[in-house]
């Protein structure tokens, strides 16, 4: 298994994508490290409560950098199962004693290891930049780090599924852009601002069946930032208060994500075992 | 001792949009010794590399048991003692020639310590990409990356190795040397299951063959025995064949070649006798007799012709 992330890796950085990527998160570092040096931000940092500052820029660059951080992971990593299912890499791959259980996963693990490690280089540079200057180390920032993992995780598992069925990068890049940035949001304003104007309780069982199916990456960012901000997570269902303006995360959006992946972690594997190649 | 076994073994594939079924294999029952190189020829879309496929659990059978090493070949348990290498492999281009093997040593259960080290240094000495062992292998050419295949499939010491057109792309000079290697191999005790177009090749250095036309096993055996079971004689005379005689003999085998003091005939032993006896009733001197066994060439393409008239 070993051996098969450490060619993950290997293939990871052997891709000019990638060179991009962390010349990205470079950018970005350094970008925060420009703007927190700032004397009119130096003095917003002196004058107001350090640790709400802290937080809004946590939240603030979280909001930001989530959806660029899956869109160039996804995009970077999407090739990977196509490619080890080309005509003559798979077939030597599967001559080799080890599962084929064993090789999908070690594939899946080697792409959520490489993420897992470019954020700790992205968030981590990003907390200790801001804690140094303000002096205030909220470790709880760092929950960030295996929470857009597991989002990546999670997502990860739909490249998996639909590169082994399509043999396509650029599909299941589709499918997951799709979802992350058009159906799981909509979803997920269903009860605050859909049903207000949907009322057919067949439509709305639609909504919240899928809803409750299909991963949620947005509200798994939410509860990130719960984390760090001291804020109440639900364990049943999000909720919102309008009038207070106040947004409520709830960890079953997690755990129903969470089972997402895992039933087709379970049926990609099962695919895989059986497929001819 | 058989190492690969076959009892009719049955391959079906079936189109996604279409009902149309695809036989790629039919009952196919055969047996592979331990030691042997034995060759599997047939033209495009006879089912070689899906029946080295199926042995090696890459492609499943719809109906029949193949066995290796005593073993169904559905577990994945015994494929640290086999080699194999695919016809048109891709290596992962951003390796080098070691980092390959290197990587290819560590799948077939190998430890990454000195031993494994030394043995890369052994294959790429013995296949003469020493000073290619950094090189990015998207730069080398295709008989460089056969080579390094060939390498690969023997890094673990395999007790059998599965080699599908191992020379495809090789020059002459190269191909005599995978040849030596394989005949080395042998006499180490290995097995080896050769899969080539090259049938001068496989006539070189292969104990048996099967020869497979459109899934069907259609001919098999020893590789001496068949070419010799096509006899092709020639009768050399003393004396000049008359024109009155060569009607004779055209009676006894209307296809046999008659020059001024010689007879081609391809029908046997039983109709060389029926010559050679027309020839002394006729008082002709007989200076020899010579049986010339066909080229496997020879044999393949007379029994694929023979199968698709069929």
């Amino acid at each position: 298994m070993l051996t098969i992330i450490k060619n993950t890796f290997r293939e990871a950085l052997a891709k000019k994508i990638f060179i991009g990527y962390y010349i990205f998160y470079a950018i970005v570092v350094l970008f925060m490290l420009f703007i927190v040096n700032l004397d009119a931000v130096e003095g917003v940092i002196s004058l107001a409560d350090v640790k709400q500052t802290v937080h809004m820029v946590e939240k603030g660059f979280l909001d930001l950098a989530w959806a660029l951080i899956l869109f160039f992971s996804l995009i970077s990593t999407a090739s990977f199962i196509p490619s080890m299912l080309e005509k003559g890499t798979i077939d030597l791959l599967i001559s080799k004693p080890i599962s084929r259980m064993t090789i999908l996963l070690s594939k899946y693990l080697g792409a959520v290891l490489f993420m897992f490690l470019s954020m700790v280089f992205l968030l981590g540079s990003i907390w200790i930049i801001l804690s140094a200057k303000s002096g205030y180390w909220d470790v709880q920032f760092l929950w960030t780090i295996p929470f857009i993992t597991l989002t990546f995780a999670i997502m990860y598992s739909i490249v998996v599924f639909i590169g082994l069925t399509t043999q396509s990068t650029i599909i299941s890049i589709l499918v997951n852009f799709f979802l992350i940035f058009v159906l799981c949001p909509i979803l997920s304003i269903r009860e605050g601002m859909i049903f207000t104007f949907v009322q057919n309780t067949a439509v709305q069982f639609v909504f919240n069946f899928f809803y409750w199916i299909l991963p949620k990456p947005g509200e798994i960012k939410d509860i990130a930032a719960s984390l760090f901000m001291d804020k109440k997570i639900n364990f049943w269902a999000t909720s919102i208060n309008l009038e207070a303006a106040e947004f409520t995360a709830s960890w079953m959006s997690l755990i129903t994500s969470l089972l997402f992946a895992a039933v087709l972690l379970s049926y990609s594997i099962y695919y895989f075992s059986k497929k001819d190649y | 001792m058989a190492l690969i076994e076959t009892q009719n073994l049955s391959k079906e594939y079936s189109s996604r949009f279409s009902k149309q079924k695809v036989n790629a294999l039919n009952d196919f029952t055969f047996t592979v010794n331990k030691g042997e190189i034995f060759g599997l020829l047939g033209p495009n879309g006879a089912g070689k590399t899906t029946l080295i496929k199926i042995l090696l659990a890459i492609t499943f059978p719809t109906r029949g048991t193949a066995k290796i090493f005593g073993t169904e070949v559905k577990s994945h348990k015994w494929k640290n003692k086999v080699g194999y290498l695919p016809e048109n492999h891709r290596f992962p281009n951003y390796l080098t020639g070691e980092q390959v093997l290197d990587y290819y040593g560590r799948l077939s259960g190998l430890k990454s310590d000195t031993s494994l080290k030394k043995k890369i240094d052994e294959y790429l000495e013995t296949m003469g990409l020493s000073q290619w062992n950094k090189t990015k292998i998207k730069k080398y050419s295709k008989g460089m990356m056969q080579k390094l295949g060939l390498a690969q499939s023997m890094l673990s010491d395999p007790e059998l190795i599965f080699l599908d057109e191992p020379t495809d792309g090789v020059d002459p000079i190269g191909r005599k040397e995978i040849r030596d290697i394989l005949t080395n191999l042998r006499s180490k005790g290995k097995t080896i299951f050769l899969n080539s177009h090259l049938l001068s090749e496989v006539e070189m250095i292969c104990d048996r063959v099967a020869i497979l036309n459109k899934g069907d096993l259609i001919k098999e055996g020893n590789v001496d025995d068949l070419t010799r079971s096509e006899n092709i004689f020639e009768i050399h005379t003393i004396d000049p064949i008359s024109l009155d005689l060569k009607q004779q003999i055209l009676n006894i085998d209307g296809n046999a070649g008659i020059g001024e003091t010689e007879i081609h005939t391809e029908l046997g032993v039983q109709i060389v006798n029926n010559i050679i006896d027309l020839l002394r009733s006729n008082k002709i001197g007989i200076k020899g007799v010579s049986q010339r066994s066909s080229t496997l060439e020879e044999l393949f393409i007379n029994v694929i012709k023979q199968d698709n008239v069929a």
